[in-house]
């Protein structure tokens, strides 16, 4: 392999893991206080349609991300009053809330398909990334430095800050956090909206950054693989980060089997598409093989707060 | 005026029925509203989804035929569920149990004789509770989590037909389509009143949710899997084991998708497509929780859901609304039967403020 290629694949391979990257992040947040919101999905298609939308009429990328994370924070607020003001059921919410973004996306979508938009080009100057190993550092767009801050901002953010611990705290242990006077429905509600926001610029990501049009279900099941995520990483942000990137590796190799050519096309393409999902099964499997890997898992993870009980 | 929820001594028996159905009416009344403010004939919507498909007579062989496969899997989901066990990937289940059917169609092509079709049901439920057994190996042997486990196999098994079909199952004769040969006729299902498109699998639906009915409330199998999903410490003093539970309860959703694929297959379909897998396993969740995890009321639950598949392509005809507002429907009935839940275990009480006791 030329380096030129080694370079390429690794450009591809952290544009491909960012959606992913972003959306776990946000997951990860949520499920730190204590709330599994399974809506991921459909937050994505929210904000992957209003991100297109905003692009397709203004032409205006940052708008477009702007407006996708509120979009993906509206929908979480469906989420966030049925599980925590009526405590409804966080597993069936979820899933309720996936089928509607697809649906609702797909009906917004309508008359959209097959037109293109330009893509968000990338942050730094070109003249920064002539050479092709400062294309490797210098070459992404704004979204792809946006998830490797967030990586560190969220992890100083669960362990320095005093925010983070009383976060931590309502999803170890809700009874006492509220005992001591937090209030844990507020806590739970600002950490489902960030998560909706993060998976809104996730969505985001599939027009502008991966391919530039829109197509119902264009996530194709990569909020999922999100949320799979944060389980392999045993609720840290830095093993997300590896997590992701690993994955995203895994979908560069189906876009070079299916380009044809070479050793990967040997392997039919449907087993490279297939793969994302198999790994993740794989993965699931390995951590829990490792060790118990529900011992790290937030001890209050999807339960109903009930205080009154 | 402001209002308080105020917890019931215990749970209210009435809501349990009436919320479902408040959820459709809502769903109707709320789904109207909305879809006129985004600036769609909102009424014209609702009347042509919910309505049309029930006064049309035409429509309603299209409903029996919709309704059976989300009835026969919305069942198995709701015995999972009942347990506690979350199978979400059934349309994986149901992808599996079609593919199972039409090995054994092509295997027989050509062939005549009585026993094909029951051979075809019997691997398309082996192949639907064989594909549920990974999640339920995985989950009792290493307790990994069974929704991410079954819906990852899910998006994994639609690329096995895209295979399959394209590969080695082609049509030769297919002029380069990505399907297989259409079924013989001994592999197709019989359609029981001539000159409609109502299959053999339509009573079957019926029947299963009937047997499901008797055994979920009379028989020990019923009584663990509630007992285990309801309360779990005490199931395992009772001596019922979670793990038994747990393989019961993925091995019968997924042999019920499985038959369900296969009636779907060997029905509507007669032969393999890219086109086969059609959301029945998803929107099969949402039969399970509207019919309130009861096989009776998924029979009803199925039957709702199948208008408003019939009416979102009725309106697509006549009003031109995208299919996928069907969808926006079903979520929104899903949302609001959620959120009428805590009315089984609450009752809203009105608060009376001081100052105005005062004045």
């Amino acid at each position: 392999m030329s380096p030129e290629l080694i370079i390429a694949i690794i450009v591809t391979v952290v544009g491909a893991s960012t959606p992913i990257l972003i959306a776990a992040l946000g997951e990860l947040v949520v499920e730190r206080s204590g709330v599994l919101n399974l809506g991921v999905e459909g937050m994505m298609l929210v904000g992957a349609i209003t991100a297109f939308v905003v692009v397709f009429l203004t032409g205006n990328h940052y708008l477009a991300i702007l407006l996708a994370a509120a979009a993906g924070l509206g929908t979480s607020l469906i989420f966030g009053f049925l599980t925590l003001s009526l405590s409804a059921n966080q597993t069936a919410t979820g899933l309720a809330l996936t089928i509607f973004g697809t649906g609702f996306s797909a009906l917004a979508g309508q008359g959209y398909s097959a037109r293109p938009v330009t893509l968000l080009g990338p942050l730094f100057p070109s003249e920064l990334a002539t050479h092709p190993i400062w294309r490797v550092l210098f070459g992404y767009s704004a979204l792809v430095y946006f998830a490797l801050i967030m990586v560190v901002a969220i992890w100083w953010f669960l362990k320095k800050t005093r925010a983070g611990l009383i976060l931590r705290a309502v999803g170890e242990n809700d009874l006492s956090a509220h005992s001591i006077g937090y209030s844990v429905i507020g806590v739970r509600y600002l950490a489902v909206m960030f998560g909706g926001a993060m998976a809104g610029i996730a969505g985001a990501c599939f027009p502008l950054l991966l391919t530039p049009q829109w197509a119902e279900r264009m996530t194709a099941g990569r909020g999922w693989i999100a949320v799979a995520l944060v389980v392999f990483a045993s609720w840290r942000p830095f093993r997300l980060l590896a997590g992701a990137y690993l994955f995203g590796l895994v979908m560069t190799m189906e876009l070079y089997a299916k380009a044809g050519g070479g050793p990967l096309s040997v392997v039919p393409s449907e087993l490279w598409a297939a793969l994302p999902y198999l790994a993740t099964v794989a993965v699931l499997v390995l951590i829990s093989i490792r060790r118990d890997a529900s011992t790290n898992a937030p001890a209050c993870l999807g339960k109903p707060f009930l205080p009154s009980n | 005026m402001q209002f308080r929820l105020e917890k019931r001594r215990e749970p209210s028996k009435v809501m349990v029925y009436a919320t479902p159905v408040a959820a459709v009416v809502l769903t109707m009344v709320v789904g109207a509203i909305i879809f006129s403010l985004i600036g769609y004939d909102g009424v014209g919507a609702v009347r042509e989804i919910f309505l049309t498909p029930l006064t049309n007579s035409f429509k309603w062989q299209d409903l029996g035929v919709k309704a059976a496969p989300l009835i026969i899997i919305g069942v198995g989901l709701s015995i999972s569920y009942r347990a506690n066990v979350w199978n979400i990937g059934a349309e994986g289940q149901y992808i599996i149990g079609g593919l199972a059917a039409t090995w054994v169609a092509l295997a027989t092509h050509g062939m005549t004789g009585w026993w094909i079709l029951p051979t075809m049901f019997v691997a398309g439920m082996l192949g639907g509770a064989a594909y549920a057994s990974i999640p339920a190996l995985l989950k009792t042997r290493l307790n990994v989590n069974e929704i991410l486990t079954s819906l990852m196999l899910t998006y994994a098994s639609v690329q096995l037909i895209y295979y399959l079909v394209r590969a080695p199952w082609k049509d030769p004769m297919g002029m380069g389509f990505p399907q297989t040969r259409i079924f013989s006729e001994a592999a197709r299902l019989p359609t029981l009143i001539p000159g409609t498109i109502v299959h053999l699998g339509v009573p079957i639906a019926i029947v299963v949710a009937l047997i499901a009915w008797f055994i979920m409330s009379r028989s020990v199998f019923g009584y663990r899997m509630r007992v285990v999903g309801a309360a779990p410490h005490a199931a395992r003093y009772g001596g019922f084991s979670e793990n038994k539970t747990i393989w019961l309860a993925l091995l019968v959703s997924g042999g019920l998708a499985g038959m369900a694929g296969m009636l779907e297959v060997a029905g509507p379909f007669q032969r393999m497509v890219p086109g086969f897998p059609t959301n029945y396993g998803f929107t099969a969740i949402i039969v399970a929780f509207l019919g309130r995890l009861n096989p009776l009321g998924v029979i009803f639950a199925g039957i709702v859901m199948a208008i408003t598949f019939v009416g979102g392509e009725v309106a697509q005809t006549t009003i031109g609304l995208s299919s996928s507002a069907t969808g926006v429907f079903q979520a929104m009935m899903l949302f609001f039967l959620l959120a009428g839940d805590i009315l089984i275990r609450y009752r809203i009480k009105r608060v009376v403020p001081a100052a105005e006791v005062r004045a």
